[in-house]
């Protein structure tokens, strides 16, 4: 009697002794949990090749979403800002000024800004990105390629029936694990070996 | 006959909506629709034909999988390197030496006792000329990527894209210079490349000459390091080199005028030593859409031969 006595009445040290263990044990228990999770994860979602895109204008125009959920993405580790960029300047313009018509992307969605003589950086507002692929076309030929073709992860549907990936004349949609979502290409010694 | 009459138009209805549902499974992917934002280039590509004053009069494919790099000797023998293998031919084209390298080499170059020096990315090795290793120059570093070499009979120099440098080498392979480095302290702008194409030759006047890409500009350089001049040419017009790298190769004619060649716009030109456009040699339309990489030489005869490695052939240029 003394002892069931004993066992109902914990003191605090105890209660405190105890949840403290509980917590580091569920603690790891869910840790584990969310590793294993992760390492066994079956979910996969579509994302586009950059090696594979052909910037053929159809994730502009048959991505369910309005505006398209691909945009371009701009890897500044490999961009040459350069003033004159195949990306954003159009071709053959007489002056490599910020004008309207001298600008590639049909909705200005690139803004460029100068660093010092005689680089600028160039920055995609995502916001009048609608997809085309005109200025990644353009990189490619004239610059390294910096500038790529995402399906952006926060705005995709994830509807797992991408339209776009069904007319893709390049097959260049795959997919890919939901976790690591995107897919970008080239490094400098990639490109190296490329050329 | 009410019943029949409804079964009927059920039927025909029926057999609408197996049409319909059948075009759209068959055709219902438009493949080949026309793109509303194509990148056109087609204005810049056509040159008028009175400015192109060279043919194509002969064409060499040599056995490398994926051919990188050209050079001609003083004996208008022709050495050509790329993945795991170099080949060389005489004069008339055939074929005369080929041995085999250890991986991809990014450019080659021949002295006046005909070793060939062979650049391996991040080193050089040095080849006899019956091919055999004479001498392997040392690692750089890990960023190296030499996209050039030239010698003369005291020295070589190497364009290395990866440190955005030209190494100057005594011919026992230790390095005595760094040229074009920036430093803030001078004023000196360094180079900007910002993919792996810098390349650089032995001007007539036996100065160094290289290409600034990121500049499109070409700088003349002592063997002490001094800039002496420089030119440059912006503009995606014939006039001059656009995009982040261009010319991507040149090389050097009899009379100092320099053979480019670019990216972006497939082309190869000639322009004069002060740096102004003279003429075209190859036009866009002559190469696949999307080639670079097009490495030059020259022979004595200033044939201008042109390495398409995506038509994986030496073809061969004269003046009309």
């Amino acid at each position: 009697m003394a002892k069931k006595e004993k066992k109902k009445k914990l003191n605090r040290r105890d209660f405190i002794d105890r949840g403290f263990r509980f917590s580091i044990g569920a603690g790891l228990v869910g840790l584990s949990g969310l590793l294993a999770k992760k390492s066994f994860s079956n979910e996969y979602v579509w994302q586009l090749d950059p090696e594979k895109c052909i910037q053929c204008g159809r994730c502009a125009t048959e991505c369910v979403m309005t505006l398209s959920a691909v945009k371009c993405f701009h890897v500044y580790d490999m961009c040459g800002y350069c003033d004159l960029c195949g990306g954003y300047l159009r071709p053959g313009v007489k002056k490599l000024t910020t004008a309207a018509e001298n600008q590639l992307c049909p909705t200005s969605a690139i803004e460029r800004k100068f660093i010092e003589e005689p680089f600028f950086e160039y920055h995609i507002i995502e916001e009048l990105c609608i997809g085309c692929g005109k200025c990644v076309k353009g990189c490619n030929a004239f610059g390294n390629g910096s500038l790529q073709l995402q399906v952006n992860h926060r705005l995709c549907d994830d509807c797992n029936e991408c339209a776009i990936a069904r007319v893709c004349p390049a097959d260049a949609f795959e997919r890919v694990p939901a976790d690591n979502p995107y897919k970008f290409s080239g490094n400098s010694k990639d490109e190296t070996k490329k050329s | 006959m009410k019943q029949k009459l409804i079964i009927g138009l059920s039927l025909i209805s029926l057999l609408i909506v197996i049409v319909f549902m059948a075009k759209d499974f068959f055709r219902g992917s438009n493949r080949s629709q026309t793109n509303p934002y194509e990148y056109k280039l087609d204005n810049l590509k056509h040159i008028d034909p009175e400015l192109i004053t060279y043919s194509e009069i002969n064409q060499i494919k040599p056995g490398i999988i994926n051919p990188i790099a050209i050079a001609i000797d003083g004996k208008d023998q022709i050495y050509v390197s790329g993945e795991n293998k170099v080949v060389k031919y005489n004069s008339e084209g055939n074929q005369i030496l080929t041995f085999d390298i250890d991986s991809s080499s990014y450019c080659i170059n021949v002295n006046s006792s005909e070793e060939i020096y062979i650049s391996m990315l991040d080193h050089i090795e040095v080849r006899n000329p019956d091919g055999t290793v004479k001498a392997v120059w040392e690692v750089i570093n890990e960023r190296a990527v030499i996209t050039s070499i030239a010698t003369t009979d005291e020295f070589v120099f190497a364009a290395d894209a990866g440190n955005k440098i030209v190494y100057q080498y005594d011919l026992k392979g230790q390095i005595i210079k760094e040229i074009g480095k920036k430093d803030t302290l001078t004023g000196a702008p360094g180079f900007i490349i910002p993919s792996p194409y810098f390349d650089l030759l032995i001007g007539t006047q036996g100065k160094l000459w290289l290409v600034n890409p990121g500049r499109h500009a070409f700088e003349n350089y002592d063997f002490n390091g001094n800039l002496i001049s420089s030119w440059n040419r912006t503009s995606m017009l014939l006039e001059g080199f656009s995009g982040c790298c261009n010319p991507s190769h040149i090389a050097l004619l009899s009379d100092g005028s320099y053979v480019t060649s670019e990216k972006g716009l497939e082309r190869v030109k000639i322009h004069s030593p002060n740096g102004d456009f003279k003429t075209v040699v190859a036009s866009p339309d002559s190469f696949e859409e999307g080639t670079s990489g097009l490495d030059l030489a020259v022979d004595s005869k200033d044939r201008i031969y042109v390495l398409d490695p995506v038509k994986k052939l030496i073809r061969i240029f004269e003046k009309k």
